[in-house]
């Protein structure tokens, strides 16, 4: 397919605009769609290649703004970033913000990547501490084992998770009378929480 | 010692080169966006200094390059050669580089992630790079710990790369195929056995030199060897399909196909100013020609090498000066006249 600006280059990213509910998918070569205006996601074309599928992940299905309105307030406590800022550059702040935006990200990565479970290698160094209750296992072949626990349960799994870690953070920061901190961890967890129920 | 691009390796004729890139952070840091300058610093100094055990690792040695004092020009020539790649371009931070004597094997810190592996090799050997590539994850590995998840796997920067943080890429040479009326709708078609390929050089028409990336789209879901695998089969169809439409062509009509690639090399051999688009243009048919057997060096020369030769940040470099277009044009030449071989 043509690029639907100029019709002389290869169409490869497709923009999937939605308007009041309604879906619209238009097809621009790269180039083109760097010169255009995204507004937030402009930024997306100056980086490495595949993030035209990220970009349509993203503005695709649910609204951006609707859904980003819900989880504005969520922080990553480790490294700041706002999960505005993550939509808006696409990119995470520390390893953390992958568990800190789980919930709100698995789809788009899922849809992204094909998958949500990564297969092959480990990390065959680890510090114990670190590869949980999988750490046994023989390195480089693993892999089949992540699959075999149910979708559903895991995930929900890893969101209850992530309350209970700022949980803990919440009684530390108590403890300490942070309470800056201990605000933002309370609004992540009510955000945390009232996105679990959203989901269900 | 000759670099990675110098050698020939024609297994697969319109294979031109193999790499495998590994995009791994440390458990400990933020990841780079996030990172101060201060941290920045004190994890590529920790970086640099627990690898020193890497030199005369396997019988490499390696290089330590400041990719933070380093100038512009010094930068955009490493883009070119492929050593670093465009978003780190014009980063201000802290990074730094350990390269080997021959340019296959090198470490980015603090680029887009911690640390970036990467492995060239001349020819299709995406196994090859992927085992030394792995290798040397486990060297740094057994030294720092990585970010890793159970779910999500190696955790990078970018959601594209998380997962196994692996693109396995292959450069093919395709002037015949890519004129053909149905090249791009093959392109696309591509997408559905998960690989992605793009000009080398430049979209559509405008990628002078015919040359083509193919890579994994997709970093999640699959293992290493598996991805590599697609994108090594994806090139062999390729090259594959280049071949018959150049055997057709042969057979109908060889004068004219022989007398394109000689004249190609006349140009390139003596002409006194070349751009770009012609310089990149007579090297593509030079490349065919010599790869089909029509036309012979009287010395063993890699066109690839030329191709990387004539770029713009590496003739500025070898004429130690800025040049406007029109200088380039004539250093373009001149490189090419030193370059080219006699034929036999
Ligand atoms: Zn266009
Ligand atoms: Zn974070």
């Amino acid at each position: 397919m043509l690029c639907e600006r100029c019709k002389i280059r290869e169409a490869n990213i497709q923009y999937t605009e939605v308007i009041n509910g309604v879906k619209t998918d238009h097809h621009f070569c790269a180039q083109c769609a760097r010169e255009m205006d995204f507004g937030q996601y402009s930024a997306l074309f100056e980086g490495e290649f595949p993030f035209a599928q990220f970009l349509s992940a993203l503005l695709g299905g649910e609204s951006p703004a609707r859904k980003s309105e819900k989880y504005q307030q969520i922080v990553c406590p480790s490294c700041g970033m706002t999960y505005q800022e993550f939509v808006d550059n696409s990119s995470f702040g520390c390893a953390d913000c992958y568990n800190v935006f789980d919930v709100l990200i698995r789809d788009n990565i899922k849809q992204l990547q094909g998958s949500d479970c990564h297969k092959g290698k480990r990390p065959v160094y680890q510090n114990p501490a670190a590869a949980g209750e999988g750490g046994g296992e023989s390195p480089g072949d693993g892999g089949e084992s992540a699959g075999a626990v149910s979708e559903g349960g895991r995930l929900q799994a890893s969101a209850e998770e992530q309350i209970r870690v700022l949980e803990r953070k919440l009684k530390e920061a108590l403890r300490l009378e942070e309470y800056e901190t201990a605000a933002l961890c309370r609004d992540q967890i009510r955000a945390l929480k009232e996105g679990m129920r959203t989901d269900a | 010692m000759r670099k990675w691009y110098e050698e020939i390796d024609q297994s697969y004729r319109n294979v031109v080169s193999s790499k495998v890139r590994l995009a791994r952070n440390l458990e400990e840091y933020v990841f780079p966006s996030r990172l101060s300058e201060k941290d920045g610093r004190e994890m590529v100094d920790r970086l640099c200094k627990g690898l020193e055990e890497l030199n005369g690792h396997e019988g490499c040695s390696y290089e330590t390059v400041n990719l933070e004092t380093v100038g512009e020009l010094d930068r955009r020539d490493m883009k070119e050669r492929r050593l670093i790649s465009t978003a780190i371009l014009n980063k201000k931070a802290p990074m730094a580089m350990l390269v080997s004597e021959t340019e296959d094997v090198s470490l980015v810190f603090n680029g887009t992630d911690h640390i970036r592996i990467q492995v060239l090799t001349p020819g299709l050997h995406l196994s090859e790079a992927w085992k030394k590539a792995s290798q040397l994850d486990d060297f740094i590995n057994a030294r720092f710990a990585y970010a890793f998840d159970e779910k999500y796997g190696y955790l990078t920067t970018y959601p594209t790369n998380v997962g196994t943080g692996m693109k396995a890429s292959v450069i093919v040479h395709l002037p015949s195929l890519s004129l053909g009326k149905k090249f791009s709708s093959m392109i696309t078609d591509m997408g559905r056995f998960g690989v992605t390929i793009k000009g080398v050089n430049g979209e559509g028409r405008e990628n002078y030199g015919a040359l083509y990336e193919i890579s994994n789209q997709k970093t999640m879901g699959q293992p290493e060897w598996e991805l590599a695998d697609l994108v090594s089969k994806a090139a062999i169809q390729l090259d594959d399909q280049e071949n018959q439409v150049r055997a057709m062509a042969r057979k109908s009509h060889r004068l004219e196909w022989e007398d394109e690639v000689y004249k190609s090399y006349g140009v390139l051999k003596y002409a006194r100013r070349l751009s770009m688009k012609d310089a990149m243009t007579f090297l593509s048919q030079l490349m065919a020609g010599s790869a089909d057997g029509l036309i012979h060096f009287a010395e063993p020369c890699s066109v690839y090498r030329m191709m990387l030769g004539i770029q713009t940040a590496s003739l500025q470099k070898k004429s130690h000066k800025p040049l406007d277009r029109a200088e380039l044009d004539v250093a373009r030449a001149e490189y090419l006249r030193e370059m080219l071989p006699e034929l036999s």
